[in-house]
């Protein structure tokens, strides 16, 4: 298992350890957190009930280092990044992604946190499955914004 | 030489698993070749190819031990 992948849903215990700031270390004064979550989407007339990500997970790790590590250079303001991404199956409404960018100040948080999202979105090799209410499937694809 | 082949999202549904060995291919032009004689449907997909987890474009060299995926478009988030 890629260090950035966990298996299931993101539960609020392994959130709640993130958002802690790091022992002694209360440099940044603004924390920007995206969180990722199953929609129950219909799609022809069945309903979305889970998604079943699979990753190449050696990938994810050297990819999310790099996208962290662009971040980093591209705000200076920046302090810390983490970055989480499920595999396997997260039911609707449960979350499969969680970003938190902390800055200096908020303005770098929030759009180093938007610009994260989406080079995730756009590098991260992992691929859904939507799983519907009839027991069918269907891999999808990310749309744009 | 053999290099490892790895099929990811609808890509691994088409070849059955999600993992072959191919020997005596130089070059990802001509594993590709092999592929599409093992899996013609492949050709209807969209997919991009990395080499030791690297995004490559055009013929790349193969060495032996080597790792190509064959990869549809992401769908993280």
């Amino acid at each position: 298992m890629a260090e950035y992948l966990v298996e299931g849903p993101i539960d609020n215990e392994l959130m709640t350890r993130l958002l802690a700031p790091p022992a002694g270390n209360f440099d940044a004064g603004a924390t920007s957190v995206f969180i990722g979550r199953v929609r129950a989407d219909e799609n022809g007339g069945k309903k979305v009930v889970a998604i079943e990500y699979s990753a190449y997970d050696e990938m994810v790790n050297s990819e999310a280092t790099k996208i962290i590590d662009q971040i980093l250079a591209g705000f200076n303001n920046v302090k810390s990044i983490s970055l989480i991404h499920s595999r396997g199956r997260v039911g609707a409404g449960e979350i499969s992604l969680f970003v938190m960018v902390s800055a200096g100040h908020r303005r770098q948080a929030i759009e180093a946190c938007s610009e994260a999202v989406e080079l995730i979105k756009a590098r991260l090799p992992v691929w859904k499955n939507e799983v519907y209410d009839d027991n069918s499937h269907e891999w999808k694809q990310n749309l744009p914004l | 030489m053999e290099v490892k082949v790895l099929f990811f999202g609808v890509l691994a549904d088409v070849a059955g698993t999600s993992v072959r060995h191919y020997g005596d291919v130089g070059s990802t032009d001509r594993l590709m070749i092999r592929i599409q004689d093992d899996f013609p449907e492949f050709i209807h997909y969209n997919f991009r190819t990395s080499v030791n987890r690297e995004i490559v474009n055009g013929d790349v060299l193969l060495n032996d031990g080597d790792e190509v995926a064959f990869m549809p478009p992401f769908a993280g988030g």
